[in-house]
């Protein structure tokens, strides 16, 4: 049994508070006289420094709660070990590789997966790690090396704050297919064709991808403004992008020009 | 900041590559297209760095890594490759690279790698 301080949110105002976190409950006190059993937890999820535990129920209820990194981690912890999620033993690399660059420290974690309502949590003794369903980018079977074997894992991609970051999974064949088809079906909204896009509309991508501005893109693949603007327009269609701030392209006007050419006379 | 010298067979990727590495204040050596060409201009050229892509034709990205370390035992090249393509690494490493970038990258991570790799 440990407490732990914690800020809990209701209405718009965070109350703080000392749970108690017990081998197989939360206890909250007063205001909220809580008693939540883990299996009673459907959800879990990480958001900045904040944890949202979704509770069962009609309706079903979420608290929001804030507290210390030391003690997050306990909560994560023991929330995700323990409550109702589907549950696999497996070995996971997270991260391996961070927006193209491979990770070099990067290794095998022995713990569990725990596949919840809308993310997947990688908890070890060391890390938890959580991907939001909505935030993963690719999943495939891939081989690895591992011990001087190849052998299948599931290679997740996923966002972290702006980063591209892949994670590995290995674990027995039939979990992974089971995992793999999960995430594959939990994620299938973000698939493509693959024959919605011209070669120079993917180089528009992979130029975003990499970070280059407008004015780059336009510079790299000689194309106009308005040819760019138009394949934004596609992509933004697609779904692929969003617009996150519009740029004003603007000349001077008469009182401008006077202003500059007053500004650049020598002084008399 | 650094000179460094670009080897991709891809204009697309030695222009992505460019356009990262001008941002991040560097300034770039050179251009090679293959590993023969690499090899060549790193004698010619001497850059504080190299990022290699892995897969080019003639000589691949590995054998002219070899070469370059036999020219200069503690150049500092950075592999770069396509996803799939992971299990060449540890053949990188064990041939002597500093880095490994995975295609697509992100800027900030390959300022980051190529930062890393200047100052070790």
């Amino acid at each position: 049994m440990a407490e732990i301080p914690v800020k809990i949110e209701r209405d718009g105002t965070w109350h703080v508070v000392k749970i108690i976190v017990d081998k197989d409950q939360i206890q909250i006190p007063a205001p909220f006289s809580l008693r939540i059993p883990y299996k009673q937890i459907i959800d879990l999820r990480e958001k900045k420094n904040t944890l949202s535990i979704t509770i069962r129920g009609n309706p079903e209820k979420t608290i929001l709660l804030a507290t210390v990194p030391q003690a997050m981690l306990v909560l994560k912890r023991m929330i995700a070990l323990s409550c109702s999620a589907y549950r696999l033993a497996a070995y996971f690399m997270s991260p391996a590789i961070r927006g193209g660059v491979l990770v070099t420290d990067a290794r095998w974690e022995k713990g569990s997966i725990a596949v919840m309502k809308t993310g997947i949590w990688f908890v070890s003794e060391a890390q938890q790690v959580c991907i939001p369903l909505t935030d993963v980018t690719g999943i495939e079977v891939t081989k690895r090396e591992v011990q001087k074997k190849q052998v299948d894992v599931v290679k997740i991609d996923h966002m972290e704050n702006a980063d591209v970051v892949t994670s590995y999974v290995l674990c027995p064949l039939s979990t992974l297919q089971v995992l793999f088809d999960f995430l594959k079906d939990a994620t299938k909204e973000m698939e493509m064709r693959g024959d919605e896009l011209d070669a120079v509309s993917a180089q528009v991508g992979m130029l975003i991808y990499s970070g280059m501005d407008s004015r780059a893109i336009e510079s790299m693949l000689s194309i106009s403004y308005d040819q760019l603007d138009g394949i934004f327009e596609k992509l933004l269609n697609l779904g692929l992008i969003e617009v996150t701030h519009i740029r004003k392209e603007v000349q001077l006007t008469p009182k401008g020009v006077r202003f500059i050419t007053e500004a650049v006379k020598p002084p008399t | 900041m650094g000179k460094i010298l670009i080897v991709d067979d891809t204009l697309f990727m030695r222009t992505l590559l460019k356009n990262i590495l001008f941002s991040g204040g560097h300034t770039i050596a050179g251009e090679a297209v293959d590993g023969d060409d690499a090899i060549e201009k790193y004698r010619e050229l001497k850059p504080d760095l190299v990022t290699m892509d892995v897969v080019m034709p003639k000589m691949n990205g590995i054998e002219a890594l070899k070469g370059i370390r036999s020219l200069d035992p503690n150049a500092k090249v950075i592999m770069c490759t396509a996803v799939g393509q992971e299990q060449m690494v540890k053949l990188a490493i064990k041939t002597g690279a500093r880095g490994y970038i995975v295609k697509p990258f992100q800027a900030p991570k390959v300022l980051e790698e190529i930062k890393n790799v200047l100052g070790s």
